[in-house]
C-alpha cells in the first residue's frame, strides 16, 4: 500500500483504500458532531426536560424548560423552602439525537398517515420523483438541443442566449402563481417550475460546454469532407457527450433544489408535504429522516450515473474494463466479425 | 566559424536534375496565384504565388510568424484570403473538402472513435458504403502498420501512433494533395526519424502530392523535393529551393555536401548573416571566477 506516502499532495492522487476512507470520514464526521450535540450534556442542551414539577405551578412532566428559568424558580423554591423540581439537559425538540432519527427512518416507512387521504412516505416519495423526472425531461428535450445549437452555431447564439440569460435571473418560484393560474393546481404547475428553474441554465451551461470541444477535430472532420450537419452528428455530439452527461448530472442535482418550492405550489405534495405534516405534528425524527432520504436518493441516483457514465464512455482515460463493458465490447467484436464475414464473402 | 567549402545547393547531379526536369512536366495539383491576406492592418501573407507538382513532396520553412501555417490553412480552405486564389487541378477553392487532406500537429483523432472507426470517418461520411469502407479502412491501417491496434482508442495509443492513424485517415479519402502542418512537431526526436522514413515509404506508395509545414530545417531537406522558403515582414516567398539531395534518401546523407549546402542556405535565408550579432550578450558573469568552465 501508500505506506509512508504522504496524504496532502498538491494536485496528487490518492490510493482507492485511502479515497474509501475519506469517503467514510465525510460522512462520519457531521454524524460526530450531531452525535457529540445530542449526547453530551452541557455541549448545547439549553433546555431542561421536567422530571418532576415539584413546587412549580407550571412545570410539568417532560415538558422542555429554558434552562435559566428552570435555575430561576429552583432559587426562588429553595429560599421559600419548597419542594425543588428536578430535570435533565436536553436539546429542543427540532434537534432529536441521531438514534432517534434511525428509529423514525424505519418508522416513517411503517407508520400509516395520520389522516385519511395523506400519503405513506414511500407515496409522497414516489410522486416527488415523478415530478422531478418529468420537469427535468421536458427541460433537457428542449434544453439540450438549443444549447448545441447555441454553441455550434453563433447564429443561434446570438438570437436565444441574452434572452435566456436574461430570464435566468429571474427566480423559478416567482411563476408558481402564473403557473398555478394556467395549469392548475395539481403536479403540471410544479413540473413547470422544476422545467423553468432547470432550462435556462440547462441552455447555458450545454451551450457553454459545446464551445469547450476542441476546435481542432471540428477542422478536421471538415478537411474529411463532412458537411455542416455531418460535423453536428458526428462531431459535436459524441465530442461533447462525456462532458454533457456531466453537466445533466449536476443539472439535475438542481432540479431536485427546486423540488420543494415547486411542491409548495398549488396543493402541497411528495415530500414537502410530508415534511410539513410532520412537523405539524411536532414529529421532527420524522422531519429529518425525510431530509435525510432526499439526500440519500440524490447520492446513490449520482453514484450510479457516474458509474454507468464510465460505462457508456469507453474511450476516456483511466476506466476499468468492467462487466457491461465487456458486454459491449463482445457485441462489438461480433458485429464487426459478421461485416467482416460479409466483406469477404 | 570556420567555413566549410561546400558545392552550391544549385549544383545538381545529372540524375537529381533529370527528377526535375521530370517533376515540372508532370501535371499542375496546387496552383496559388497572387494570395494576400492581411489580418486587421497586419499583412500576414503578401502576393504568395506556387505551384506543386503531382506526387511532389515540398516543404514550407520559414521563421516562426512567416505565415506558413496560415499558408497551409488557407489551401484547406480553414482560414479565408483577402485576394488571390488558390487553384487545385484547375478548380477554384475556398472551402474545405476532402480532396485536401490535413495532419495537424495536435492529436485531432476522434477519442471516441477507435483506430478503424477513425480511418472509416471519412470513407462513410461520403456515403461509401460500412462494409466497403471498413475493408478499405484495414488497408490503411495496413499501410502505416496499425493493424494490430484497428479497435484500440486514440488514447490507448502513443504520438507516433496517433499521427500514422492520422495519416491513414487523411489518405483514406484519397486526396489530392495531403496537407501537414508540423505534424511530428509534438512527438519526441527519435519517433520524429522513424515518423519522416514512415512518411517517405507511405508516399512511396500512395499517389499523393505532400505540402509539409515544418521549423526543423534537417526534416525539410530529408523528406522534400523541392523547400518553399518564407521570410517575415511581411510574408513573402524568399526562394523555392531544388533539393540537391538525391533519392531514395537516408540518414546517412545529412553529412552529404549537398545536404549541408542546402542546410546552409536555409540557414543564410531564414536567420541571415546579421542574426548572430543581433543579440549581443552583456558581459556579466555570476560564476565565482574559480570555477571556470571553459
Amino acid at each position: 500500500m501508500s505506506k509512508g506516502k504522504k496524504w496532502l499532495v498538491p494536485f496528487g492522487t490518492l490510493s482507492e483504500p485511502r479515497q474509501l476512507i475519506l469517503l467514510w470520514i465525510s460522512f462520519a464526521l457531521p454524524l460526530a458532531v450531531w452525535a457529540i450535540v445530542s449526547y453530551v450534556p452541557f455541549v448545547w442542551h439549553p433546555l431542561v426536560k421536567i422530571d418532576d414539577p415539584g413546587g412549580v405551578s407550571y412545570f410539568t412532566r417532560d415538558a422542555l424548560i429554558e434552562r435559566s428559568t428552570f435555575k430561576a424558580e429552583n432559587a426562588k423554591l429553595a429560599a421559600s423552602g419548597g419542594h425543588i423540581a428536578t430535570g435533565t439537559p436536553a436539546n429542543p425538540v427540532f434537534l432529536p439525537a441521531p438514534h432517534e432519527v434511525a428509529v423514525a427512518f424505519y418508522k416513517s416507512f411503517t407508520t400509516p398517515p395520520k389522516r385519511k387521504g395523506e400519503k405513506w412516505l414511500h407515496e409522497s416519495l414516489w410522486q416527488s420523483i415523478q415530478v422531478i423526472f418529468w420537469g427535468f425531461l421536458w427541460s433537457s428535450v428542449f434544453g439540450v438541443p438549443i444549447g448545441i445549437l447555441c454553441g455550434t452555431f453563433p447564429f443561434f447564439s446570438r438570437i436565444t442566449e441574452p434572452f435566456v440569460d436574461f430570464t435566468r435571473y429571474m427566480p423559478a418560484p416567482a411563476f408558481g402563481a402564473l403557473a398555478v393560474a394556467v395549469l392548475g393546481i395539481y403536479d403540471a404547475p410544479k413540473i413547470a417550475i422544476i422545467f423553468i428553474g432547470t432550462f435556462f441554465q440547462q441552455v447555458l451551461v450545454i451551450a457553454n460546454t459545446t464551445r469547450k470541444l476542441d476546435t481542432s477535430l471540428v477542422e478536421a472532420a471538415q478537411t474529411l469532407g463532412a458537411n455542416r450537419r455531418q460535423l453536428l452528428f458526428r462531431v459535436v455530439v459524441p465530442g461533447i457527450s462525456v462532458d454533457l452527461y456531466n453537466d445533466m448530472r449536476i443539472l439535475l442535482g438542481w432540479a431536485w433544489t427546486y423540488l420543494i418550492v415547486a411542491e409548495y405550489i398549488g396543493a402541497s405534495s411528495g415530500i414537502t408535504f410530508f415534511i410539513n405534516q410532520q412537523a405539524k405534528y411536532r414529529i421532527y425524527d420524522n422531519v429529518f429522516a425525510a431530509i435525510i432520504i432526499i439526500g440519500i436518493i440524490g447520492f446513490t441516483s449520482d453514484r450510479i450515473l457516474d458509474w454507468i457514465g464510465r460505462q457508456i464512455f469507453p474511450w476516456q482515460k483511466g476506466v476499468k474494463k468492467s462487466l457491461l463493458r465487456a458486454i459491449l465490447d463482445r457485441r462489438r467484436n461480433s458485429t464487426q466479425n459478421t461485416e467482416t464475414a460479409n466483406a469477404n464473402a | 566559424m570556420q567555413t566549410l567549402n561546400l558545392p552550391s545547393y544549385l549544383d545538381q547531379s545529372p540524375e537529381v536534375a533529370a527528377r526535375f526536369s521530370k517533376l515540372k512536366s508532370r501535371p499542375l495539383i496546387l496552383d496559388v496565384k497572387h494570395l494576400n491576406k492581411t489580418f486587421h492592418t497586419h499583412t500576414t501573407l503578401n502576393d504568395i504565388s506556387l505551384q506543386v507538382f503531382r506526387r511532389e513532396f515540398m516543404c514550407v520553412v520559414g521563421p516562426s510568424g512567416c505565415g506558413k501555417s496560415t499558408l497551409i490553412r488557407i489551401i484547406a480552405g480553414l482560414e479565408t484570403t483577402t485576394s488571390g486564389e488558390v487553384l487545385l487541378e484547375g478548380t477554384q477553392v475556398s472551402a474545405p473538402g476532402s480532396d485536401r487532406g490535413m495532419v495537424f500537429q495536435g492529436y485531432t483523432l476522434f477519442p471516441w472513435l477507435t483506430v478503424k472507426k477513425n480511418v472509416m470517418f471519412g470513407l462513410e461520411i461520403g456515403g461509401r458504403s460500412p462494409v466497403e469502407s471498413e475493408s478499405e479502412a484495414r488497408q490503411w491501417i495496413d499501410l502505416v502498420g496499425l493493424s494490430k491496434f484497428e479497435n484500440s482508442y486514440p488514447h490507448e495509443l502513443s504520438g507516433g501512433m496517433k499521427q500514422r492513424v492520422a495519416i491513414a485517415r487523411a489518405l483514406a479519402n484519397n486526396p489530392r494533395i495531403l496537407l501537414m502542418d508540423e505534424p511530428f512537431g509534438a512527438l519526441d526526436a527519435q519517433t520524429r526519424c522513424k515518423m519522416q522514413s514512415y512518411l517517405l515509404e507511405i508516399w512511396k506508395r500512395v499517389d499523393v502530392t505532400i505540402m509539409f509545414v515544418t521549423h526543423d530545417l534537417d526534416e525539410a531537406i530529408y523528406l522534400s523535393d523541392r523547400i518553399l522558403v518564407l521570410g517575415t515582414n511581411p510574408s513573402r516567398i524568399m526562394e523555392v529551393i531544388e533539393v540537391p539531395v538525391p533519392r531514395p534518401r537516408s540518414s546517412s546523407q545529412f553529412l552529404s555536401p549537398e545536404f549541408l549546402a542546402t542546410k546552409a542556405r536555409l540557414e543564410e535565408l531564414i536567420h541571415g548573416p546579421e542574426e548572430a550579432e543581433a543579440m549581443p550578450l552583456p558581459k556579466i558573469r555570476l560564476t565565482h571566477a574559480g570555477d571556470d568552465v571553459e
